[in-house]
């Protein structure tokens, strides 16, 4: 483990793929687990509804703002306590972030229309349909944000997907002959069967769901599709209120500081 | 009004609607907009695939 091997497949805003060698499924998991239940997210968790002429339900509504992703970078959170970890009574700017909302129908309601006490905490989509409005119907409402984690509730989850799978490989028996079927049979068309060469060839092997379609098809044995027990191929995606680096960042420090909590405990240096 | 995310994996979904709707009015093939936009999971492309708007 302590050789561990990071490279970076592909990273955009809100997609980051790594492939992990030399490690083991605990310890994989953990940063999976910790990324997905352990980083704090802003999200919408007190609504006061003042008036709501809409036909939709206060609760609906509600839970339709709480969902929506707010802009809550690592830089913007910083300083910022844990709703129940603050010790005002009910919120404060040290723990939560206000947010209105006033519209008169006709109209269509849309996650721009949220206005932040904060500048810089805010939807991270203006174009997310929140309500609709008819003539003469009209909505008051008061919001506040507060920072969670994902074991709370999911919208306090940073991550969409968060997961690994171990490194695919497919090997051939060469004893056998070699059967052509089974390269048709892949759904994600990563093998290809050359005649001229008399082999089959795996264009992109990180992209193997390892379905075992072509083993299936396969009826002489010809192929067989396995994994690499300690190389893994793990995947964060955000919802975009912060970038899948920081989640990683701030999951791998929260694991941390459990691991040092754990140490201390061990040496009998904290109760 | 369409869920704000996708019900199965949490991706908002729901900020790339009205794009997709226009897209689709305009002519454009629903699996182009879909992988245009970045879609690639069967889970958040049925939500908006299949959405039907019955608050008009």
């Amino acid at each position: 483990m302590f050789n561990m091997e990071i490279e970076v497949k592909s990273q955009n805003d809100d997609e980051l793929v790594l492939i992990i060698r030399d490690a083991e499924i605990p310890f994989v998991n953990a940063i999976r687990r910790s990324a997905m239940m352990s980083v704090p997210k802003i999200a919408i968790e007190d609504v006061n509804i003042i008036r709501n002429d809409s036909s939709m339900f206060n609760e609906v509504l509600a839970h339709r703002l709480g969902l929506t992703p707010l802009v809550s970078s690592l830089k913007h959170v910083e300083g910022m306590a844990l709703a129940d970890e603050c010790d005002c009574n009910d919120f404060c700017p040290k723990c939560g972030v206000a947010f209105s909302l006033n519209a008169v129908g006709p109209k269509e309601v849309y996650s721009k229309d949220l206005i932040s006490s904060d500048s810089k905490i805010k939807p991270v989509y203006d174009t997310i349909p929140l309500v609709k409005l008819k003539e003469g119907e009209e909505l008051k409402i008061e919001a506040v944000a507060k920072l969670g984690l994902g074991k709370d509730h999911a919208k306090w989850m940073p991550t969409t997907v968060c997961a690994y799978k171990q490194y695919p490989e497919i090997t051939f028996n060469e004893n056998v002959e070699i059967d052509y079927d089974c390269a048709d049979a892949c759904p994600r068309g990563i093998l290809k069967g050359d005649r001229r060469s008399k082999k089959i060839k795996i264009l992109d092997i990180e992209d193997c769901s390892m379905c075992k379609s072509c083993v299936r098809a396969s009826v002489n044995n010809y192929i067989n599709v396995g994994y690499q027990e300690n190389n893994f191929i793990f995947k964060i995606e955000t919802d975009g209120s912060m970038t899948p680096k920081e989640v990683l960042l701030k999951a791998c420090d929260e694991l941390g500081e459990k691991s040092d909590k754990f140490i201390k405990f061990s040496e009998g240096g904290n109760k | 009004m369409i869920p704000i995310r996708c019900v199965s994996c949490g991706k908002p979904v729901s900020a790339y609607f009205d794009e997709y709707n226009q897209r689709l009015e305009d002519g454009e093939k629903s699996k182009d907009i879909l992988e245009d936009m970045g879609f690639k999971r069967y889970c958040c492309r049925r939500m908006l695939i299949s959405h039907v708007e019955t608050w008009k």
